[in-house]
């Protein structure tokens, strides 16, 4: 629109969304501003550095502070709140609380959203995978190494669950 | 407590904080709003020393959505400038005056010159990039060589000089003792057959956590100010507040939000902003916001460690040290932070410069200059970390001269006996030092490791092996606390229980990722008999929590913990006492115990009671109480040890370096700490872990950089790399076990001081890889291209560095 706003409509965590937000507002601050879901975070304001803002859009990680609201217009996007089912934890956050894998957890949405996304795409990771993968996110707290036996360990259970499932 | 069987302490209990924090339903300082706040954007200095000539706000204030716009000479005069005394420790420097925003001359890159106060956060922005600064550039003094200079432009007017702290730490406080000090210290070194005199320097870095900082506060005329803050110490800023805005404190409530992304030492300071975001709300009577950008954090906070140290040690030929001279001087930036004022942490520094080595004579003295940087504050392992990478590089030096492995000695100058008193006046509690260590050595195997590094060697390949260790405070006793910053020690905590038999911890000071409702609730959950679901901590809220000076120096293991306990304790003795009353039962409270929901006779558990039965009756039906009994079950603890507390860590590193690249690769990384009793396995290892690796950063790739006049080259992540999940090794935690005997529970605060050893660790493991070029790395950081400058300049005969020259990787070397 020539006001400097966009129409967006797109699905959020399932629902449907219609706003009218400015053309430059990024998709971070849409989401946490506007549709308050402040599990996604900023760290890095917006140099896409840190992956504290990292969610899905249309099944693929990516970091929310990259994108503005009007680009995901008629796109899925997934944020942490929508990552478990109902009251059930999503495996990945089951592994985490199991490996004290978070402390401060202000690097956590984003790091679940990406690891939930990397294990759709590699389902046995070797730790060495799991520590290239993690390559887009910053944890000042943990030093790492929780994280990634929470991946590994989320990844077998997985596994197990899609054997049961199959 | 400690020798009976526990149900929660000691237990690897997952964490009650993690399921919001994963869901997305943490409650961070950014995820808060009020309605009608208006939100700021901070215009800050372009230059590093400048008068400003002018500063043209005019097409700001007509920009859409301002509302207003404010300027150091706005404010000068409704405003009191620090110092204050309520941020101003009890040590001899000086406490430069200082408003929010700037006023007549901006002393470094990012200092605050202006507010826009705006309907929005991103039309406040826009107008911020309308306001016209005009400087006249000042000489820019950008180093403690250039600013201690007797001709030195002179940074602060208020100043006679650029010198902001200068004390001897072992030679007393008149001119005669300090110099009897020194002549003692220089005859040691005169007559001892083995001298070593060296300079290190360690870089301008720190720990910047994940979340930056925030402030947003609203003013209300019949309640006061209420103030929102990333804040490790909200009681602190609420008196400060008051002190500074000339309110009563009681019309003061300061509120740290429950879920903070990190501090690490840098939200403790009372910053510039502390005070703008307050006094804006109040001057305009609506509530204001403002949210730190990376860029302005980098600009301004988590820069510590900026230091050089001249350093001679004396020893007997076995290895024995006999005396040490330090001349320790600190980059201290423009000093203006309240709190800390940039010279706190190096004076903690050189206070616990001997670290856990037994050196009878020292003479150490620290000098600290203002630079146009910004002040140093506090980042964890508050003022060690430079000293702990010196002592360290010095031992493994002085194994070298006498010929004798690293080890030898550590093991004949670690402290042996305890308590000991150090040069420098630190009361080295408990523990055993050299247990631990000898642990640690016995986990990485030094005889087997020294076998594959000779048969390596032959076939040209270089792997190392170094140590390091450290002491550090588990929190600050009320006798050196008050005298350091004018604050109490003590850890404080309340506990309720209310007539569902459900129990409230309120705690003053605020958590930042540190895990304190798991493990206090373990503690409570212990005491009661209850489970920790059953427990709620709330935290950080000056309306409802009692004193406490801070979440900070692990202070939360060691005296917050044992407030908890000891209130419970109370609360527990209570009901027993009640409980006997009732059954009229011959017995004393110990007989009583409380386990598994009930509250029963050791000896008759038939004869229980439901705990929530019995809080009930205390709570809702007090009568027929016991003579003198009160209703009611809440009690609150202030908790102060006996003596103060250190804890002691050992680390071990493994490396291999690649000398045609100078590249090296962390091979194993091994720790045994002792934190006495410990609570939860879990969060001791997550915070040794975390600990280690921020070190490992901090030696190998953060560096606050600046150009030569003055500019911050470091200001977004990219440029001022933090370590990434690739760069790091696992960390394998081991623990030696010593309880405390001055907690209740034996347990002693750690995570503060880990990252410690590990600068020292890392360089003496380089070192000892490429000990055949005798290279020796005194200064950090360290990262391959310096490793190969110095080989070369060693004309090293290790050919020119080829493409994908990098040799296989060696797993657990």
């Amino acid at each position: 629109m020539s006001d400097g706003t966009a129409k967006i409509k797109t699905t959020v965590n399932g629902r449907q969304v219609e706003a009218v937000v400015p053309v430059r507002m990024l998709l971070v601050d849409f989401l946490r501003d506007h549709l308050q879901l402040t599990g996604t975070h900023v760290g890095c304001t917006f140099e896409g550095v840190c992956g504290a803002c990292t969610v899905h859009l249309d099944g693929e990680a990516v970091k929310s502070c990259m994108l503005l609201a009007a680009q995901v217009c008629g796109r899925e996007v997934l944020t942490v709140e929508g990552l478990a089912r109902d009251d059930e934890l999503h495996p990945l956050q089951k592994a985490f609380q199991d490996a004290h894998a978070l402390q401060c957890g202000y690097c956590t949405p984003g790091i679940l959203m990406n690891m939930s996304d990397f294990l759709k795409r590699n389902p046995e990771p070797s730790e060495n995978e799991i520590r290239l993968a993690l390559v887009g996110n910053i944890c000042r707290c943990t030093g790492y190494s929780h994280i990634v036996e929470a991946v590994q360990n989320a990844a077998g259970t997985m596994k197990v669950a899609a054997g049961r499932s199959l | 407590m400690r020798n009976e069987k526990f149900a929660w302490i000691g237990k690897k209990a997952v964490r009650k904080e993690d399921v919001r924090l994963m869901s997305g339903r943490g409650q961070y300082f950014a995820d808060m709003q009020l309605p009608g706040v208006l939100h700021c954007f901070i215009v800050r200095s372009m230059r590093a020393h400048a008068k400003i000539v002018s500063i043209d706000r005019a097409a700001a204030k007509q920009s859409a959505g301002v509302v207003a716009v404010f300027t150091g000479d706005d404010i000068k005069d409704h405003l009191d400038p620090l110092p204050h005394p309520i941020v101003v420790p009890n040590l001899p420097g000086k406490f430069p005056k200082h408003w929010p925003l700037a006023v007549g001359k901006v002393k470094f890159h990012g200092e605050p010159v202006a507010v826009i106060v705006a309907t929005d956060r991103y039309l406040a922005e826009d107008a911020g990039e309308l306001v016209e600064v005009v400087y006249e550039d000042l000489p820019y003094v950008g180093s403690p060589e250039v600013s201690s200079r007797p001709d030195a432009t002179l940074i602060h007017e208020d100043l006679d000089n650029n010198e902001i702290f200068s004390m001897s730490f072992t030679g007393g406080f008149t001119e005669d003792s300090v110099k009897a000090n020194v002549d003692e210290i220089e005859a040691i070194i005169n007559s001892a057959p083995v001298v070593i005199s060296r300079k290190f320097k360690t870089h301008r870095v720190g720990v910047t956590p994940l979340e930056t900082r925030g402030v947003m506060a609203k003013w209300d005329r019949d309640d006061g100010l209420t103030c929102w803050a990333t804040t490790q110490r909200p009681h602190i800023d609420r008196l400060a507040l008051a002190e500074v805005l000339n309110i009563p404190t009681h019309m003061v409530r300061v509120i740290a939000p429950r879920d903070q992304g990190g501090g690490f030492g840098t939200k403790a300071p009372f910053y510039r902003e502390s005070i703008l975001i307050p006094w804006l709300a109040k001057t305009l009577g609506r509530p204001v916001r403002w949210l730190e950008s990376r860029e302005e954090s980098l600009m301004v906070v988590g820069q510590e460690r900026d230091q050089r140290h001249e350093m001679t040690i004396a020893a007997d030929k076995e290895g024995k040290i006999l005396g040490m001279r330090a001349r320790v001087v600190a980059d201290n930036g423009d000093g203006c932070m309240g709190v800390y004022w940039g010279f706190v942490m190096p004076v903690l520094g050189a206070a616990t410069l001997p670290s856990g080595y037994y050196l009878p004579k020292c003479d150490i003295q620290l000098r600290s200059y203002v630079t146009n940087k910004p002040s140093l504050s506090p980042s964890r392992s508050f003022g060690s970390y430079p000293g702990r990478f010196v002592i360290e590089r010095l031992v493994d030096i002085l194994a070298k001269e006498v010929g004798k492995e690293p080890v030898e000695i550590r093991r004949i100058n670690l402290v042996s006996s305890l308590p000991h008193v150090t040069a420098t006046g630190c009361h080295l509690d408990s523990g055993d030092y050299l247990k631990a260590f000898n642990s640690l050595v016995a986990t990485v195997d030094l005889a087997a490791f020294r076998e594959k590094q000779t048969a390596l060697r032959r076939q040209g390949r270089y792997i190392g092996l170094g140590f390091g260790t450290g002491v550090e405070i588990s929190g600050i006793a009320s006798d050196v606390f008050v005298q350091l910053e004018n604050q109490p020690g003590y850890g404080s905590a309340t506990i309720r229980i209310d007539a569902r038999g459900r129990v409230q911890v309120l705690e003053g000071d605020a958590p930042q990722g540190t895990s304190h409702e798991t493990t206090f609730s373990q503690v409570v959950a212990e005491n009661f008999g209850i489970h920790i679901a059953d427990v709620v901590v709330q935290t950080g809220d000056t309306a409802n929590t009692p004193f406490g000076s801070g979440s900070l120096g692990a202070r939360g293991g060691s005296y917050t913990v044992s407030a908890v306990h000891n209130a419970c304790r109370t609360l527990r003795d209570k009901m027993a006492r009640i409980f006997i009353f009732d059954r009229k039962l011959d017995l004393h409270v110990g007989d009583i115990q409380f386990e598994d929901g009930f509250v029963f006779p050791a000896l008759d558990p038939k004869n229980r009671i439901p705990f929530a039965e019995l809080a009930d009756r205390i709570v809702m039906k007090p009568v027929n109480m016991p003579p003198g009994e009160e209703a009611g079950l809440e009690a609150t603890s202030y908790f102060e040890a006996a003596k103060p507390m250190f804890y002691f860590g050992a680390h071990a590193c493994m490396v291999e370096v690649f000398p045609k690249t100078g590249e090296f690769e962390i091979t194993r990384y091994v720790t045994c700490e002792d934190a006495g009793t410990v609570i939860n396995p879990l969060v001791v290892e997550g915070q040794i872990q975390g600990g280690v690796v921020q070190g490992l950063s901090n030696a190998m790739f953060e560096e606050f950089l600046y150009d030569e006049h003055g500019q911050q080259l470091t200001t977004t992540l990219e440029a001022y790399k933090l370590a990434i999940a690739p760069d790091v090794p696992h960390v394998e935690v081991t623990h030696s076990f010593t309880p405390c005997p001055h907690t209740p529970l034996g347990s002693r605060g750690i995570g503060e001081g880990i990252p410690g050893p590990v600068p020292g660790a890392l360089t003496n493991a380089l070192c000892d890889a490429l000990a055949p070029f005798d290279i020796e790395i005194n200064e950090l950081p360290v990262r391959s291209d310096k490793i190969w400058r110095m080989l070369r300049e060693k004309g090293a005969d290790i050919g020119k560095p080829e493409k994908g020259s990098k040799q296989p990787e060696l797993q657990n070397a």
